[in-house]
């Protein structure tokens, strides 16, 4: 969208789903418990995921939140 | 889309007609008998079918994606059906507030029930709308 300011946080969701078997987005989201939207949303950097769904996320990669999160200042 | 933007559009296009038909019905009513308002059994009607409707919609709607018709809404989602709720409340607020001060600046209170659905009708169509674009912008 235009004239969205990014998010300092970065992440590397979509880079693991790939590594996780090129896990589907709708997959990722059942496992999670969020919309497949809100998956979308989260790898475009237009939403913050809480503390408990980072965590939910990183688990289910099993890797830790900071390898999937990552603070950027913009 | 997701389900809850289709829901949205579903029950937004529903109140829209129905509406736009309870106007038609109203003005028509009003013309017949010199402009005042008609007697609210004409509308009976009316609430039953947007009931019956808006109750088809759904069940259509959770036959069409049964696990998204069962799941809550999300942590992103919440916030913003709830904002979407805020204003339409707001909306919906200051139509009752001006429709309250036109009847008595007017004397009119016959028109009162039909100003205050008709702000029902408005609201709700605004909260609709608005999970649309909030929904849109967030995702």
């Amino acid at each position: 969208m235009i004239g969205r300011k990014p998010l300092p946080i970065t992440n590397r969701v979509a880079a693991y789903r790939e590594r996780h078997g090129a896990m589907s987005q709708a997959a990722l989201a059942e496992a999670i418990g969020v919309s497949r939207q809100t998956v979308v949303a989260i790898e475009k950097g237009h939403y913050s995921p809480s503390l408990e769904t980072a965590f939910r996320i990183a688990r289910l990669f099993e890797v830790g939140v900071e390898d999937v999160f990552g603070w950027e200042e913009r | 889309m997701s389900f809850r933007e289709l829901s949205a559009w579903v029950m937004g296009v529903l109140l829209c007609v129905t509406g736009a038909d309870y106007l038609k019905t109203y003005l028509a009513a009003a013309q017949a008998d010199g402009g005042a308002p008609p007697p609210l059994e004409l509308f009976m009607p009316y609430a039953g079918v947007v009931v019956v409707a808006s109750i088809i919609a759904q069940i259509v709607l959770a036959a069409l994606a049964p696990k998204d018709a069962d799941r809550p809404p999300d942590e992103r989602e919440r916030p913003l059906l709830w904002r979407a709720g805020h204003w339409a409340g707001l909306v919906q607020g200051g139509l009752c507030v001006a429709a309250v001060l036109y009847v008595g600046h007017s004397g009119n209170s016959a028109i009162l029930f039909h100003l205050v659905v008709g702000g029902l009708i408005v609201s709700q169509i605004v909260e609709y709308a608005l999970q649309i674009v909030f929904l849109r912008a967030g995702a």
